[in-house]
């Protein structure tokens, strides 16, 4: 039996650490602690409500935008307010662009090279490597000509004795097991995606006003004036950038991400087998098609023990089923008492203690849908879309499966998907429903606007007394909710659950380990000083949980520290 | 891209404004912002804590300054001046969540892809405290106007010194406002 933590040691507190006991090659069993306490709704007690957004987008920087949007829905829930067409259309394509963006940067960026092995792709023949890709797919950026450029450029980076950016990966490890074509290949996307996602991060800046933290979200609607003949508002010449924009990254989206999930699916079959985990799943509907948020473009609900046939829709923003069965427990977390409250009655104080495998270890609270631990992200939507039969998600589900299995030359089901693999497939399938969807929302703006409608905002008012709202928004990385209390037009309580709380939550009173800590167990280690194997499944989820702090350690000389005890 | 087609030149504020003296950055451009005038071709950058999100804002830039707040040796609110070289001298750490810290390895990508900004400048402060809360402590606050001078500096290095406004305008720092300046009719 051997233990290995994951803990990569800054000066600054901030992250995710994974302990693991090994045995036999084997993870028997894990836990996950965030390593830093945030607390930070308590920032916005005693302000106005309609400033709230401004403040929650600061949660975390890479994920801005979705909480800009939980926010001002909790608050429009409060107050049963309804937002103009035009408003809806605009958030969602906002939200469509940040997701693609956010999709993209974290399969390329943050997570293909725990399967691509960039040393390998030295080796490679780049017209062997371009014959293949022909195979699969018609992108044009394939060219034997390009994969030249790309290897070479590579080659001069060993030659320097600096990989720079590839400096840091599990190069040689034996899990590695793709052909250095493959490998090159992948190389060659990754540094393709970087500028894909420059381009569709302008989507949010047109719409946004700003980036990476939007300008244009009100309580009651957005504050995008519209007038088509204004250089100063929106305007067609700015619709159409947009459009231009959305046609760019779906093309990438279609040619190249697909085909690229699709392979190491296939290349890494058995990586369909490890890294189920918890297989009750949650997500929420959401891009509203109508004023009052009860048609949605994307369905969500719940499934229990990973039986389809068990889904329970989540219909609309007033949704009781869920308003009512999210609580969240502090018994593993280093907070004061052992509750389990809602999230509209927390009152959490810090008490931190020390890691301890059977008491309390990490800052993250292990949030609960009826008692039961639930995964979140793209797989949980996905499961809910097939689930209940929508017909775009089936379709691209289904086309994933099949262009995998003919690359593995076996037959993929749905079962496949409750796996590590199985959550980047779902990802990439969900992006392919976010392109086709952001096209139809800006077609759905334009001709709203074409038939005269140009009305953004309708004013909240705060009467007197206390109201409750909860807002919800399916956002990258799955479920995320905020909840407000509001009291005499000022906030008197305010709490975010959010998807990597979820996920990467503690046990909790019962002792069920949330999904990261599930879904380590059973899966191999091959080299316990390298444990690449882990961060392919915690990397699986998109975890995200130390963007509240930023200070850079330029002189620091630290590293991650893996260590087998 | 500027209207000349030359590529940018961006002065990136990094940090959360929810975090103390972690807001720094973000607090330098907007005084900065609110005492001069941009020069064409430039750019002031509230970014807060982009992570690897910060690339899109080095691909087209020819030349970016950070204004951060760093770990070194030092008394709080010192002030310290890192170029390129110095910044990617250490490796970037192995990170488990993809959103940590991550300006070393944006750094990193750009020149993967086009070399990236040819010249990086970091003004960095040493915080007091970097905890949850919007007030600064009294030390990092009073660096700012020493932060300004130093990014005024860099972009006269670079060329394109930014002029004093004739008459400087309220910066936006919203978030310092105490609560109560919102208060609402109905809560009277």
């Amino acid at each position: 039996m051997s233990r290995i933590t994951i803990d990569p040691v800054t000066r600054i507190e901030g992250h995710l650490r994974i302990d693991a006991e090994i045995d036999g090659g084997v993870v028997r069993k894990a836990w996950s602690s965030g390593q830093m306490f945030r607390g930070i709704e308590r920032i916005l007690q005693g302000r106005d409500p309609r400033e709230a957004w401004l403040f929650t987008q600061r949660f975390c920087g890479v994920c801005t935008t979705v909480h800009a949007i939980a926010s001002v829905r909790a608050v429009e829930n409060a107050l049963q307010l309804q937002v103009p067409l035009n408003a809806q259309y605009i958030r969602n394509l906002i939200l469509a662009a940040h997701a693609m963006h956010d999709h993209i940067v974290h399969f390329y960026h943050l997570s293909a090279l725990d399967w691509v092995d960039v040393v390998s792709a030295l080796q490679a023949d780049p017209a062997k490597t371009s014959a293949l890709a022909e195979t699969l797919s018609t992108w044009p950026g394939n060219s034997k000509m390009k994969l030249t450029a790309v290897r070479d450029k590579l080659k001069g980076f060993v030659d320097n004795g600096q990989l720079g950016i590839f400096q840091n990966g599990y190069w040689g490890h034996p899990a590695m097991k793709l052909s250095p074509e493959v490998n090159l290949l992948a190389v060659s996307h990754y540094l393709e995606a970087l500028e894909q996602q420059r381009r569709i991060n302008q989507v949010v800046a047109i719409l946004g006003g700003k980036t990476p933290n939007i300008q244009n979200l009100a309580v009651g609607g957005v504050a995008n004036a519209i007038n088509l003949d204004n250089q100063a508002t929106l305007n067609m010449d700015k619709l159409y950038q947009v459009k231009d924009l959305i046609d760019e990254i779906q093309a990438f989206i279609q040619q190249v991400y697909f085909v690229d999930v699709c392979a190491i699916g296939a290349m890494y079959a058995d990586w369909l087998t490890y890294g189920k985990g918890v297989t009750n799943y949650l997500s929420v509907p959401d891009l509203p098609l109508d004023s009052a948020g009860t048609q949605f473009d994307f369905p969500g609900g719940v499934i229990m023990n990973g039986d389809l046939s068990s889904v329970q829709e989540i219909r609309t923003f007033n949704e009781p089923f869920f308003k009512e069965n999210v609580t969240e427990s502090i018994a593993r977390a280093w907070y004061d008492g052992d509750w389990t409250k809602h999230p509209f009655e927390e009152d959490t104080e810090p008490r931190y203690t020390s890691f301890q495998d059977n008491g309390k270890y990490s800052w993250v609270k292990a949030p609960r849908f009826k008692g039961h631990p639930m995964q979140v992200g793209p797989l949980a939507q996905v499961l809910a879309g097939v689930a209940l039969g929508h017909k775009p998600t089936v379709k691209w589900a289904t086309k994933t499966l099949e262009t995998a299995g003919s690359i593995a030359k076996t037959t993929l089901t749905p079962a496949v998907l409750h796996s590590t693999l199985g959550r980047h497939a779902a990802r990439m399938i969900r992006t392919q429903l976010i392109a086709e969807l952001a096209q139809k929302h800006w077609n759905l703006l334009v001709n709203n606007i074409a038939k005269g409608d140009t009305s953004i905002y309708n004013e909240p008012v705060f009467p007197k007394g206390e109201q409750r709202g909860f807002g919800f928004h399916e956002a990258p990385r799955g479920t995320l909710s905020h909840w407000v209390v509001i009291r005499d037009g000022k906030i008197a309580n305010y709490q975010a659950v959010v998807p990597s709380t979820w996920n990467a939550g503690p046990r909790d009173e019962k002792d069920q380990p949330g999904p990261y800590e599930a879904s380590l167990v059973g899966n191999p280690v091959a080299d316990a000083e390298r444990p690449l194997e882990l961060i392919r499944t915690v990397h699986s989820f998109d975890p995200c949980l130390a963007c509240a702090i930023h200070t850079v350690d330029v002189e620091g000389t630290e590293i991650a520290k893996v260590k087998a005890l | 891209m500027d209207e000349n087609g030359e590529r940018m030149i961006r002065v990136l504020g990094l940090g959360n404004v929810l975090m103390s003296d972690d807001g720094l950055g973000p607090y330098v451009v907007r005084v900065l912002e609110a005492n001069y005038e941009c020069p064409s071709g430039v750019e002031f950058v509230d970014a807060g804590t982009p992570g690897l999100d910060l690339t899109p804002y080095l691909l087209d830039a020819r030349a970016v300054i950070f204004v951060d707040t760093v770990s070194s040796k030092g008394q709080p609110g010192e002030i310290r001046v890192y170029e390129r070289d110095e910044i990617l001298k250490y490796p970037p750490q192995t990170r488990t969540g993809p959103h940590d810290p991550a300006l070393k390895e944006a750094l990193l990508r750009v020149a993967a892809v086009n070399g990236g900004p040819e010249q990086v400048t970091l003004i960095g402060v040493i915080p007091q405290w970097v905890a949850t809360g919007v007030a600064m402590s009294p030390i990092v606050q009073d660096a700012v106007p020493r932060a300004v001078v130093a990014v005024v500096e860099a972009l006269t290095r670079l060329g394109k010194p930014p002029v004093l406004r004739e008459r400087a305008i309220q910066p936006d720092l919203w978030w310092c406002d105490a609560p109560e300046k919102f208060s609402h009719p109905a809560a009277k």
